[in-house]
């Protein structure tokens, strides 16, 4: 299936040597990653006589990654590729909100408060919601994930605000 | 026979009344997130992986082996009916399918579509079954360097049959593998890239990158296109589910080939499902007479792929399970599964857990049962889900799996790391590269570390032994000669051809 964003792709602030945007920064950004493993594992022991390290496959997969980055990055200089796909704003803002939210609360206000706080954040995330609508079906659901999680799955977590439970 | 006793007992287990609620419950899962268009099965099985935990290890694998051939059933369903592919898998079944729910056969449609796959999935229980014990022999006379070259054999294939760019797949593949060495150093202990973050200590959760990636990338981009997809449903009743004998006739040979290429491709690493479906649709558009009626409401074009694609599920779980290699992205997070469950997959799996393994095979057979009972005199109620509105599915999916995330450790970190996965997914989807190969090396890369250290280590540092054990020797050159011809512009070009029809 193919990805085709609503809005219209963003002008490339990329030089015109760039002639697949997409590839190029995917590849740069693989190398970005690479790189900061790299850092992140340089105080690792190494190989020591014949048997690996800690840090040895660590390294040896970021040099590889580096090395295929680098390689995609090139593709992008050399072959006709897409521009980037733009990014919408609103969808991945108002779901990280609500999951950052849900990590928040849920130790202090319990299961109940944080996940019908988190479904109306997420319902945020589209245009199309409709409130009265949200606010039933977000109840529905933190009811049923009440049951659910706790007696069904005997999973146990908090359930009300801590304050209202002393 | 040994193979006799072996399924006896595995449908001992199976029939035991909580596995069989398991089995129906992945069942039911799996046609309603396959009815469902925008919730793809690694995203269900993602999510429900949590829930697992409070399950004895059979049943939570029951279940979830239920939900993945389960969706292969449901979304033929939307398919047909509404012209969306409810699954990747039914991408194809759409072409033909809804062009008969056009001309008023919907209810054949259907009815063939859960034949086939009915059929399907009763050989390829038979073939997990009877493979099983052998290929479990072969295993265990790997050695690590035979181990390693098999994976990396399976990896490479993986890149190979999946779509799109070998060299970002590599690179995915290579990402998963450098995610997986976060945490604790199996030998050492030494604590590697964790950040003195006391949750990082035991590495990133299986479950975590899972869910971040597929579920809530999925659901991020989803958004993308306005929470509103549009759903023409067939709106005359469906009258008639009993295809004509014609129907039966035309389509019994494609049911054949369906089955047969899907279980091959299914055992392969890589597409499963996917590929067998799309390829599955191309020959019998090769073999076809008149080439000209696919795509007009050619019976075969329902039946073949829908085969294919049930059988590839099913089938898929034979390197799984024998050698303890998960073939494709769902088969990695039984993986997932497994060890949350405190099973190690490899080929001991089958001496040490029968009942796990037989019990699996055999509940299969009775989900497939199931399942053309829950698709066909049941189709009525999953039409009707299908008016329920993204808008209000998709925070329903965010708030259950930030729960189901957090009940797995009880931690709140937990949650705030599948949120970053879920944009670094996003990102991903973004620049075109598959989450899916990332998965799999980050499922293989304990394993694939583990056995290169130990193969060194017994060769005393030797990096030759890889080549100088026949076996591996092999292996790595399959692996190098598939790689090649995947790079290749002819190959490249018949490989993308299979998967053109998705645009069609």
């Amino acid at each position: 299936m193919s990805d085709t964003p609503s809005e219209a792709p963003v002008k490339s602030i990329l030089p015109e040597w760039v002639r697949g945007p997409q590839d190029f920064v995917g590849g740069l950004a693989m190398m970005a990653v690479a790189l900061f493993a790299l850092w992140a594992s340089s105080d690792l022991q190494g190989m020591h006589g014949f048997s690996f390290g800690a840090g040895t496959a660590p390294r040896m997969f970021a040099v590889l990654l580096l090395l295929l980055g680098g390689a995609v990055a090139l593709m992008g200089v050399l072959k006709d590729g897409p521009q980037i796909a733009a990014y919408s704003w609103r969808g991945p803002l108002f779901v990280s909100a609500a999951i950052v939210f849900f990590a928040v609360a849920i130790r202090p206000f319990g299961l109940v408060v944080s996940a019908f706080a988190a479904f109306l954040i997420a319902a945020l995330g589209s245009h199309e919601t409709r409130w009265l609508e949200a606010i039933i079906v977000g109840g529905c659901l933190t009811l049923g994930c009440a049951l659910l999680f706790p007696y069904v799955l005997g999973l146990p977590m908090p359930m009300f605000p801590r304050f209202l439970m002393q | 026979m040994e193979l006799f006793a072996n399924l006896a007992h595995g449908f001992v287990v199976a029939f035991s009344p909580i596995n069989l609620l398991m089995c129906l419950i992945g069942a039911l899962v799996g046609t309603l997130v396959g009815v469902l268009p925008g919730i793809g099965t690694i995203a269900t099985v993602a999510m429900l992986l949590p829930i697992t935990f409070g399950l004895p290890p059979v049943g939570a694998l029951i279940m979830l082996a239920g939900i993945y051939y389960g969706a292969q059933y449901g979304g033929s369903t939307t398919s047909i009916l509404v012209n969306i592919p409810g699954e990747a898998t039914s991408v194809v079944t759409a072409l033909d399918g809804h062009q008969m729910a056009k001309q008023g056969r919907a209810g054949p449609a259907l009815a063939i579509a859960a034949i086939g796959s009915f059929f399907a999935g009763c050989v390829a229980t038979v073939l997990i079954a009877v493979l099983g014990a052998p290929l479990t022999k072969l295993a265990l006379a790997f050695g690590p360097a035979e181990y390693f070259s098999l994976m990396v054999l399976g990896l490479i294939f993986a890149v190979v049959l999946a779509k799109g760019s070998v060299l970002k797949a590599i690179a995915m593949i290579v990402f998963g593998l450098l995610l997986s060495m976060v945490g604790s150093d199996i030998e050492t202990g030494a604590s590697r890239m964790a950040f003195n973050i006391p949750e990082l200590a035991d590495g990133l959760g299986f479950a975590t990158v899972a869910m971040g990636v597929f579920g809530f990338a999925e659901i991020i981009r989803n958004l993308d296109h306005g929470a509103e997809m549009d759903r023409n449903l067939v709106q005359q009743k469906i009258t008639g589910l009993m295809p004509t004998r014609k129907d039966l006739v035309d389509s019994a040979p494609a049911i054949l080939r369906g089955t047969v290429l899907g279980s091959i491709l299914g055992i392969l690493p890589g597409g499963g499902a996917v590929i067998a479906s799309f390829a599955a649709y191309t020959l019998e558009k090769k073999l076809a007479k008149d080439p000209k009626r696919f795509g007009r409401g050619a019976i075969e074009g329902v039946a073949a792929p829908e085969s294919a694609n049930n059988a590839a599920a099913q089938t898929s779980f034979i390197p799984l399970l024998t050698l303890g290699i998960p073939p494709n992205a769902v088969m990695a997070l039984m993986v997932g599964a497994m060890t949350i469950h405190g099973i190690v997959p490899g080929p001991q799996v089958m001496q040490k857990q029968p009942d796990l393994v037989w019990g699996m095979i055999a509940s299969m057979w009775i989900g497939n049962l199931m399942l053309i009972i829950i698709n066909l005199p049941l189709v009525g109620i999953w039409v009707r889900l299908l008016r329920v509105p993204y808008r209000l599915m998709f925070p329903s999916i965010v708030v259950f799996c930030a729960i189901g995330i957090y009940s797995v450790n009880n931690a709140p970190v937990d949650v705030v790391l599948a949120g970053a996965f879920g944009l670094v997914g996003y990102w991903l989807i973004k620049h075109d590269f598959e989450p899916a190969p990332l998965l799999l090396g980050m499922v293989l890369g304990p394993l694939m570390e583990e056995n290169l250290r130990r193969a060194l280590l017994i060769s005393r540092g030797d990096w030759s032994v890889f080549l100088s054990r026949p076996l591996s020797a092999v292996l790595l050159a399959i692996a190098a000669g598939l790689l090649v011809l995947a790079v290749l512009p002819a190959l490249r070009a018949k490989r993308d051809e299979v998967f053109v029809e998705s645009e069609g």
